[in-house]
């Protein structure tokens, strides 16, 4: 029997839906890694699985047992699941022993003493056990995220919930909280695993769900989604690829805007300015050549798309015009340039890979930044 | 006359200190129950307050809003010698129905500002811990609330044991009138009134104290 089964699971806030139909399967034992842009619903969709949001469509079974049904107790089903949050949320008027203790003792009815024991065992997993008696309030991030790990496991959870674990910490802290997470998955426990730590995700998950419009939109083993990524977004999302695009329907369109609009854009993701400028030029000037040599009339269709991947550092331009079909870099350059080459002359020299097709009345122009 | 003998004549002398213990007795018996009441009170009116059901979150919304805007010895006088003028219930009695309802539009405030101060995370982890909507409130929400509430609280109390001295305008001997009267009938109003505002000090100071206390208990829990 799966461990953790979800069926059609769907969510909107008001007119935005988070969730579009989930459906997921997870056996005892599987990790599972889940990545995707901010706003996919990642997080929406872990706090679904505890009800902390209500669907408005779907069912969840932990462990067989439907926590979406009516009048069945949540209160028992959610003890068989951890939650552990990206904000720790120890209980701050409460030490340490405190924090851990409550529930089994309240909750499992487990012996006061026992509990002590248990926890400062899980404390000494964790290296903490000399702040057992500490306030969460003295303790670091890393410390506080460390014991809500804790937390969870005194009551030997079957699954444990955790959403984005080390997002709220600075980085020299991040690595303390991963490294109980990843003795954690030695130990063959059921996790679910929201995170933005991609190589964290490839080294423990089993499985990765890369989240997009509220979908699983793609999953597979981490050598899968990471090295080979399938689908168009995924690809986006794991080589870290930033657009830009521009759309141009008039002769005396505003070059200013667009120049203005791709230096943000370069600003934005630390281009510098040497790039920036030759983006700037690059644009300008196929603009100019397609207007001059290609638009008839003053109908005009064009479009630019710039893709700039972060991981290596390439620009992509992508350029749609309808009109007259018409390649700018057909002329060969070496001849005498007369100043009218002069834009030709310029793309040529800073284009990479290029490429010009025809296609149904529209040039398709693509080339890499030099 | 010698200074030792002032004291003596206003504050000793036939049974001078009883009628002025007398007086700081109903001080204190108005600011205690009223206290009482309205925190009780209060607490109902913030739950409406920031509940689902409309009406009564306007009510609620309305009501302190007039309580806080209006002066409390209007309240005072308006409920004595209008609406309870004919009930013939006790001067005292209308006074601490007056300052419960005063005290409880401060605390209802008070306490949906410590809620909204609140860490609702915390809430929600002893939820997926599978403690129950009441025990979540009961081990974590209150016992947080208290804490954030507490200062604040402290000063509504002080607050209140000064408003209280306005008592005297519906007949009530307070320890105020006690002082006012006193000072008339030995003539020595500076000796009497700063020994009265010593007293009001005096009270103050132990309130503060007692909250504080209670505040030090929460803190030495710390260690075992």
């Amino acid at each position: 029997m799966p461990i953790l089964e979800i069926r059609g699971l769907k969510k909107s806030f008001g007119n935005l839906k988070v969730l579009r139909g989930i459906d997921l399967t997870v056996e005892s034992g599987e990790r599972i890694a889940i990545i995707g842009g901010s706003g996919c619903g990642k997080s929406v969709f872990l706090r679904s699985i505890e009800l902390l949001e209500i669907p408005d469509e779907g069912k969840i079974f932990i462990d067989g047992d439907e926590i979406t049904a009516k009048d069945v107790n949540i209160d028992i089903i959610r003890r068989k699941m951890g939650m552990v949050w990206q904000r720790f949320n120890l209980f701050s008027h409460m030490n340490v022993m405190e924090n851990l203790c409550l529930a089994p003792v309240k909750l499992l009815k487990m012996n006061p003493q026992e509990a002590k024991e248990k926890a400062m065992i899980l404390l000494e997993q964790v290296g903490l056990t000399t702040k057992a008696y500490e306030y969460p309030g003295y303790l670091s991030g890393g410390q506080q995220q460390r014991i809500a790990i804790c937390r969870t496991l005194m009551m030997n959870p079957k699954v444990i919930l955790f959403d984005e674990p080390t997002s709220a910490l600075d980085p020299t802290m991040v690595g303390e909280v991963l490294a109980v997470i990843r003795t954690l998955a030695k130990q063959d426990l059921t996790m679910l695993i929201v995170t933005h730590e991609m190589n964290f995700a490839r080294e423990v998950a089993t499985r990765v769900l890369f989240f997009a419009d509220g979908e699983i939109y793609e999953q597979g083993t981490p050598k899968e989604i990471f090295d080979n990524p399938k689908r168009a977004k995924t690809i986006a999302f794991i080589n870290k690829q930033k657009y830009f695009s521009y759309e141009i329907n008039e002769r005396q369109f505003d070059l200013p805007k667009m120049q203005g609009g791709i230096q943000t854009f370069a600003e934005k993701y630390g281009l510098n300015a040497r790039k920036t400028n030759r983006l700037q030029l690059c644009c300008e000037e196929l603009i100019y050549e397609m207007l001059n040599n290609s638009c008839t009339g003053d109908d005009i269709k064009i479009l630019l798309d710039i893709t700039y991947s972060e991981l290596d550092n390439k620009i992509k331009i992508n350029f749609s015009c309808a009109g007259k079909s018409y390649n700018p870099l057909e002329k060969s350059i070496d001849e005498d340039i007369d100043e009218a080459d002069l834009g030709a002359m310029i793309l040529h020299n800073l284009s990479k890979d290029y490429s010009h097709e025809y296609v149904d009345g529209v040039n398709k122009i693509t080339f890499r930044l030099t | 006359m010698e200074f030792t003998d002032i004291i003596y004549k206003v504050f000793i002398k036939d049974g001078s200190w009883l009628t002025i213990l007398n007086g700081l007795r109903v001080t204190v018996e108005i600011s205690a129950l009223s206290l009482l009441f309205g925190t009780l009170l209060g607490a109902i009116i913030c739950y409406f307050r920031v509940g689902k059901i409309t009406l009564l979150k306007m009510i609620a919304k309305a009501y302190i809003a007039i309580i806080r805007g209006s002066p409390v010895l209007m309240l005072l006088m308006l409920l004595f010698y209008g609406v309870f003028a004919k009930t013939g219930l006790s001067p005292i009695f209308v006074a601490v129905i007056t300052f419960s309802l005063h005290t409880a539009a401060h605390v209802a405030e008070l306490l949906r500002s410590s809620l909204m101060a609140l860490d609702k995370g915390q809430a929600e982890a002893a939820r997926t811990l599978g403690f129950s909507a009441f025990q979540t409130f009961k081990l974590i929400t209150f016992p947080q609330i208290i804490r954030i509430a507490k200062p604040v609280y402290t000063s509504t109390a002080i607050n209140l044991i000064q408003w209280t001295s306005v008592v005297g305008y519906v007949t009530i001997t307070d320890l105020t009138r006690v002082i006012n009267n006193t000072a008339s009938r030995t003539m020595q109003p500076m000796i009497t009134i700063i020994g009265g505002m010593l007293i009001y000090l005096l009270i103050s100071y132990i309130t503060y104290r007692l909250f504080d206390l209670s505040d030090r208990k929460q803190k030495t829990n710390s260690g075992e």
